[in-house]
């Protein structure tokens, strides 16, 4: 036991100095995450509003004016030209130079006074997050401004007291994020998948690496275990890995005002956990690669898998049972929902105890295959 | 010159060539991505997983559930006795949205003071969006219908001249249509092939060069080149050839996936659009090379291409659209390529515009295939020294 102690401890060391001494690398490495942290929350605004829009208004009435008046006040839509006709907002949203536009026809105000006003809304459909905003903010002003209308006319028929608002009015509560602000469901997400991108690309070249500048024959004639090589490559990175998440994390809280709801010290241990899956991956990723070249073409692979197929911004419900399982291979699935269980909801283990124990199952078993898969390759 | 540039060409054929498994990933890997994320993506979502707690029980508590269910935006999964009941259900994620209709519904709905209480998730997006949108929608409509309804006990339908039963339409005085151009069905597809036909361009032109030239650094054998006539321009444009050949295999692929197999429909000009593709490749290309010459070490090169990719993605405008972004990211955002190309791909398949309309981002991708492959020589230079 003290034997393979000193082994680990030796290759343990020399992983250490290796790390250390490339500062480029290092620095990059460390900052990197927090940048883009930085970067995304800055950038990244869910609840498309202030569509640019284009009117093109052929009336010019009250009537007219007052519905576009209506759709500029939702906020989701700001007026950044004035078109003569249909087929100049056509034009515009062909060009790209805006997102919708708002045809309004001749002789608005009497249409409406007759009950047969028609507007319409055009919507670049290219573009899916513009599209659904803008749909349900359109017909949501549109069907809000014909009902005021339709009271108005009915009050002047003097039918106004039996009237006097909608008989159904439903309150929405958006658990665990009320004001739907973005950073909220952001913020959480976001560290996790940076981790995760972290902790992968940080093992992802290491044993390639080695293969390819030929020091692996030299740490072959030592007596050390794959196992043991395996941990020791892993130990250092886990500081780093550490660092970013709490750089991450402060910036989060700090910085951005997200609230942190959950028991920071769960928070810490089941980082640790995705911590060590992500650096198991990149090991297994380092093994299966003959060289460097191949482990980042992977570890790309898996950089677009994490984007896509682990909710980090698309949901997984609707994604079908196969590709779901797709999913289930990547750590960053658990812990997407870990992340946002504890830091979002508040809830402890009792309701997360599942994606832990399919962490530490996943950790135990990537391990173990970059273990065998370095000794095959040894043979 | 060219037989220079002829030599480094091939030999990076045969390298390329040589690598089959490498070689085998990289023509394979995007088709995968687009089959995987064809599939995978769905934007619109649906049958979100509901609880309701109905404390009334009563016609018109039912009626309401049943306005909800036929939207397929909300499938019913439980019926719960309490609000505490549906938190924790929401709490453990067995629940992804939840209805609470308070005890004595119907007798409130005559009144016309009746109100519901919709419970949504908000840790995920999409869900609480999709959820929030479709319940007010649905509650708006239903509450439109009553009213209209009780219009027309009144007596108003005939004499506004709309027959009973002709329903709302016919009631309200302003119709507003909305028109979705280009998607009409709001095909998730539509949109999503054309963005991630950039996207997945961009990723693999920047990794295929990122490694290129600090491959040759850290194997020793950038010494060898540089004893060699070859200049930095000619260096850098015979690695960017063959790779762009691997790229060009990955276009095709990708779109004979996309319009093909998932049959999205292509509006534009075809060769247009693979000139202009061609153009793009070169730019992530030269980026890859940029980001080579500036890596001491693959593992470097490595990291960077992880946080190219990942900015690209982000402020690119394949997810997030761009004029949301504050005018200081968006400028961010104007240094990748894929900012350039992704106008122009959903420009010409989606909608079907030429040059007329692109020439903008077209003149820019232009100078920055120049502007980037002239840098990349430069930074190699001073480091040959």
């Amino acid at each position: 036991m003290r034997k393979r102690l000193t082994r680990f401890g030796a290759v343990l060391r020399k992983e250490m100095i290796q790390t250390l001494r490339d500062r480029r690398t290092l620095a990059i490495v460390l900052l990197m995450p927090l940048l883009q942290l930085l970067l995304f929350a800055y950038a990244i605004d869910m609840t498309v509003d202030h569509i640019p829009t284009a009117v093109a208004d052929l009336s010019l009435d009250a009537q007219s004016r007052a519905l576009i008046e209506s759709l500029l006040a939702s906020g989701f839509f700001d007026l950044t030209l004035y078109a003569r006709d249909e087929a100049e907002v056509m034009q515009a949203i062909d060009a790209g130079a805006v997102r919708a536009g708002v045809v309004i026809p001749p002789h608005f105000g009497e249409q409406v006074e007759r009950g047969q006003a028609q507007a319409l809304i055009l919507l670049d459909g290219s573009d899916s997050f513009t599209v659904q905003s803008g749909y349900s903010a359109a017909l949501a002003v549109a069907q809000a401004r014909a009902m005021e209308l339709l009271v108005q006319q009915v009050d002047r028929m003097g039918l106004g007291s039996s009237l006097a608002g909608l008989p159904v009015t439903t309150s929405a509560r958006v658990l665990y994020n009320p004001a739907l602000d973005d950073l909220v469901f952001l913020v959480p997400a976001l560290a996790a998948i940076l981790l995760q991108i972290l902790s992968v690309n940080l093992t992802a070249m290491s044993v390639a690496r080695e293969r390819e500048l030929g020091t692996l024959e030299q740490l072959l004639i030592t007596p050390i275990r794959p196992l043991e090589l395996m941990l020791s490559k892993m130990i250092p990175n886990i500081l780093i890995s550490a660092a970013g998440l709490l750089g991450i994390t402060l910036a989060g809280v700090y910085w951005f005002g997200v609230p942190f709801r959950g028991d920071p010290w769960l928070f810490a241990w089941v980082s640790l956990l995705f911590i060590i899956s992500g650096l198991g991956l990149g090991l297994l990723i380092s093994t299966v690669s003959q060289t460097q070249h191949q482990a980042q073409q992977i570890s790309v692979l898996l950089f677009m898998l994490n984007l896509l197929l682990t909710g980090f911004i698309y949901p997984r419900e609707p994604m079908p049972p196969a590709i779901q399982a797709v999913g289930n291979l990547i750590p960053l699935t658990y812990a997407i929902r870990l992340t946002r269980g504890i830091f979002t909801k508040g809830v402890g283990l009792s309701f997360l105890w599942g994606d832990v124990l399919a962490l530490a199952i996943y950790s135990a078993i990537v391990m173990l295959l970059a273990s065998i898969t370095f000794k095959k390759r040894l043979d | 010159m060219l037989r220079r540039v002829w030599s480094v060409m091939q030999k990076e054929f045969i390298h390329i060539v040589r690598d089959r498994r490498t070689l085998l990933i990289l023509i394979g890997m995007p088709m995968i991505q687009l089959l995987l994320f064809g599939y995978a993506i769905n934007m619109n979502v649906d049958h979100i997983p509901t609880m309701v707690v109905d404390q009334s029980l009563d016609s018109a508590s039912h009626a309401y559930l049943d306005a909800l269910v036929t939207s397929s935006f909300f499938d019913l999964i439980a019926y719960l006795p309490s609000q505490a009941d549906l938190i924790d259900a929401i709490d453990e994620g067995r629940a992804q949205a939840g209805i609470v209709i308070p005890a004595g519904f119907a007798a409130d709905v005559e009144r016309g003071q009746a109100q519901v209480l919709l419970l949504v998730d908000g840790a995920d997006f999409f869900t609480s969006v999709s959820a929030y949108n479709a319940a007010s929608v649905i509650a708006q409509t239903y509450a439109t219908e009553l009213l209209v309804a009780r219009v027309e006990r009144a007596g108003l339908a005939a004499r506004r001249g709309a027959g009973p039963g002709e329903g709302l339409q016919g009631l309200l005085p302003l119709d507003t249509r909305v028109r979705i151009l280009y998607n009409p069905n709001l095909n998730d597809l539509w949109f999503i092939i054309p963005g991630m036909t950039a996207m997945l361009l961009q990723v693999q032109t920047i990794t295929l060069t990122a490694a290129a030239v600090v491959r040759e650094r850290e194997r020793g054998n950038i010494e060898q080149i540089l004893v060699t006539p070859i200049r930095p321009a000619e260096f850098m444009v015979g690695k960017m050839v063959p790779t762009g050949a691997i790229a060009l295999v990955n276009l095709l692929t990708i779109l004979a996936v996309g319009v093909v197999w998932f049959d999205v429909p292509f509006q534009g000009n075809f060769w247009l659009f693979l000139l202009l593709a061609l153009l793009y490749v070169f730019s992530g290309l030269g980026l890859g090379l940029l980001v080579s010459t500036m890596s001491q070490n693959q593992k470097q090169a490595h990291q960077l291409v992880a946080l190219t990719t990942m900015v690209g993605l982000m402020l690119g405008g394949f997810i997030f659209p761009r004029y949301t972004m504050p005018p200081l990211l968006q400028f961010a955002g104007n240094l990748f390529p894929l900012t350039y190309f992704i106008p122009i791909s959903r420009g010409i398949i989606t909608k079907g515009v030429g040059l007329e309309s692109l020439w903008e981002p077209v003149a820019v991708l232009l100078v920055y295939v120049v502007v980037v492959v002239t840098v990349a020589a430069r930074a190699f230079k001073p480091r040959l020294d």
